[in-house]
């Protein structure tokens, strides 16, 4: 039923005709969150070649007001975007969600370009681990004191023990991320680092050590969508959006899954159909995944399911997943190797992806993609996460 | 003068006081009065959620009946961290388990005073009754069944 209900609500395609995205940067003290978001906004409207004033009808923002440090934060978004006295809304979640709902409102044939902003003012906030502490529940998990991490640890300590995997594979995730993220200008982290050997990086929540953590970032991204017949008047490298999807486990810690990231499985499986991939393994040549904490990498692209029943580090470990790889993943490098930018994380995946397809990625282009998907995930405490399939075809 | 950038410092102080609720009460005052774990019963899915709510989240029935579990369970998932919920480093490092217990669906998170591995078999040590205030510490932490 799911499927048929899919099919027959594409009444027409969407496509991406304009990214705009400022440098990640581990602080930037000279500018403020707002013009950092005018510098995104800006580049996407001028790639898109619109006016924003008179040429886009609607705007998605993403934001958390805890993030933000200011409560209703959706009101402090308008200006910067050329969104005052037009339709603008804020979903409080990963940009890529943003996306989605701007996707639908081209699909109902409410309005013909939207466009979807995120950003991260990491280095605003002095005590980030309190706001993942404030994400725990307060009755049942926050009074135990713990750092949040240790939700990861007790995750990745599952995932590899399950998987027969080792610390060794977070590691090599770490390094070719990182590796990746040199050839990219816009990434902050980039580097060669040893993938061999132990840790000797601090130890945050064991297995987990700061160095599986993507280190934050300062950014903003914004993405401009238009309906098949405005994209094609517009451009003539339009990048389609092909399929979405977007699902949440059970989010409590005590039933929730452990093993699988099952809200990528579920939210995967929903891209694929409205894509009508048959087969997305053959299909999907590239993929731009969160990567939060280096395990996630892998644990995502089981559930994917873009690599059959292959345990992900057995073809890490095989160089499948470098650029030169039978399936590119995190060519940009990743939130890793560029930065982890709260929530606009998905949408830096989807701006990289967009790049990618119009062979605009310049020293990490992937010769002759055609189709790749992007993912992401919301980050400890939860259980949420989107995918979305774009193709220039 | 300084050529630093200007930044202003601010804050977010808002105090909460959260409601546990109907199977809250029922979990929270089952271990202040008996030491013993509750769950909450959905016998259309023979499901017992531990801990307790109202709800079945895979059928959406209500749930009334609880059904008493034993306070000995299974580690499935076992850490040691090495920071405070502030990131400030620890003198101690904590070990934390998620136990799964015989019957029922869910389990519970807390700390653990022995190094543990995914399979061992611990108890949940509750506070003396009369130091029990109604809290997830009114369980102190889980320890090792040898
Ligand atoms: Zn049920």
């Amino acid at each position: 039923m799911q499927g048929s209900k899919t099919e027959a609500s594409l009444l027409r395609s969407v496509a991406i005709v304009g990214v705009g995205i400022t440098e990640l940067k581990s602080s930037t003290p000279q500018v403020s969150y707002k013009e950092l978001i005018f510098e995104a906004a800006q580049k996407a409207y001028e790639d898109a070649g619109l006016n924003p004033r008179k040429d886009i009808e609607s705007f998605v923002c993403s934001s958390e007001d805890f993030l933000e440090g200011t409560s209703i934060f959706d009101e402090y978004v308008p200006d910067q975007l050329g969104a005052v006295l037009k339709p603008v809304c804020t979903i409080s979640a990963d940009g890529m969600y943003s996306l989605a709902a701007a996707y639908m409102q081209i699909l109902t044939g409410l309005f013909d370009v939207v466009a979807v902003e995120a950003h991260s003012k990491a280095s605003d906030i002095v005590n980030l681990s309190t706001v993942y502490d404030m994400a725990l529940d307060p009755v049942y998990t926050r009074p135990l004191g713990l750092n949040a991490s240790f939700v990861a640890g007790l995750e990745m300590s599952k995932f590899l023990h399950s998987r027969g995997a080792g610390t060794n594979h977070c590691r090599m995730v770490v390094a070719k991320n990182r590796k990746n993220a040199l050839s990219n200008s816009l990434a902050m982290y980039g580097g060669i680092v040893e993938a061999k050997g132990e840790s000797q990086n601090p130890v945050l929540s064991y297995p987990l050590t700061e160095y599986d953590v993507a280190p934050v970032a300062d950014g903003a991204a914004v993405v401009v969508l238009a309906s098949e017949d405005a994209a094609e008047h517009l451009r003539d490298d339009p990048v389609w959006v092909k399929g979405l999807g977007w699902a949440s486990d059970s989010p409590t810690l005590e039933t929730r899954d452990w093993l699988d990231a099952t809200y990528v499985r579920l939210a995967s499986k929903q891209a694929y159909q409205s894509a009508k991939l048959r087969n997305p393994a053959k299909d999907i040549q590239i993929a731009e995944i969160d990567d939060t904490y280096s395990y996630k990498e892998l644990q995502h692209l089981e559930a994917l399911g873009l690599i059959g029943d292959a345990k992900a580090h057995t073809l890490l470990e095989q160089g499948a997943f470098e650029r030169d790889g039978v399936l590119p993943v995190n060519p940009s490098g990743g939130s890793i190797g560029m930065g982890h930018t709260l929530e606009m994380s998905g949408l830096v995946r989807v701006v990289e992806l967009v790049l990618q397809l119009r062979g605009e990625a310049d020293r990490h282009q992937i010769k002759g993609v055609e189709t790749g998907i992007a993912q992401c995930w919301r980050g400890i405490p939860t259980t949420s996460g989107a995918v979305v399939i774009l193709s220039n075809r | 003068m300084t050529t630093e950038p200007i930044r202003v410092e601010g804050d977010f102080p808002v105090y909460f006081r959260y409601t546990v609720g109907v199977a809250g009460e029922k979990f929270f005052r089952e271990i202040m009065e008996n030491g013993r774990l509750m769950a909450s019963r959905c016998s259309s899915c023979n499901l017992n959620y531990l801990p307790p709510r109202i709800y079945c989240e895979r059928c959406m029935s209500r749930l009334e009946e609880y059904v008493p579990v034993e306070n000995e369970g299974t580690v499935e998932a076992f850490t040691i961290t090495h920071q405070d919920a502030e990131g400030n480093p620890l003198q101690e490092p904590v070990g934390v388990a998620l136990v799964r217990f015989p019957g029922a669906y869910g389990g519970l998170v807390h700390r653990t005073i022995d190094v543990l591995a995914i399979g061992d078999r611990v108890r949940a040590v509750f506070k003396d009754k009369k130091e029990r205030t109604g809290s997830i510490l009114d369980i102190k932490f889980f320890e090792k069944i040898s």
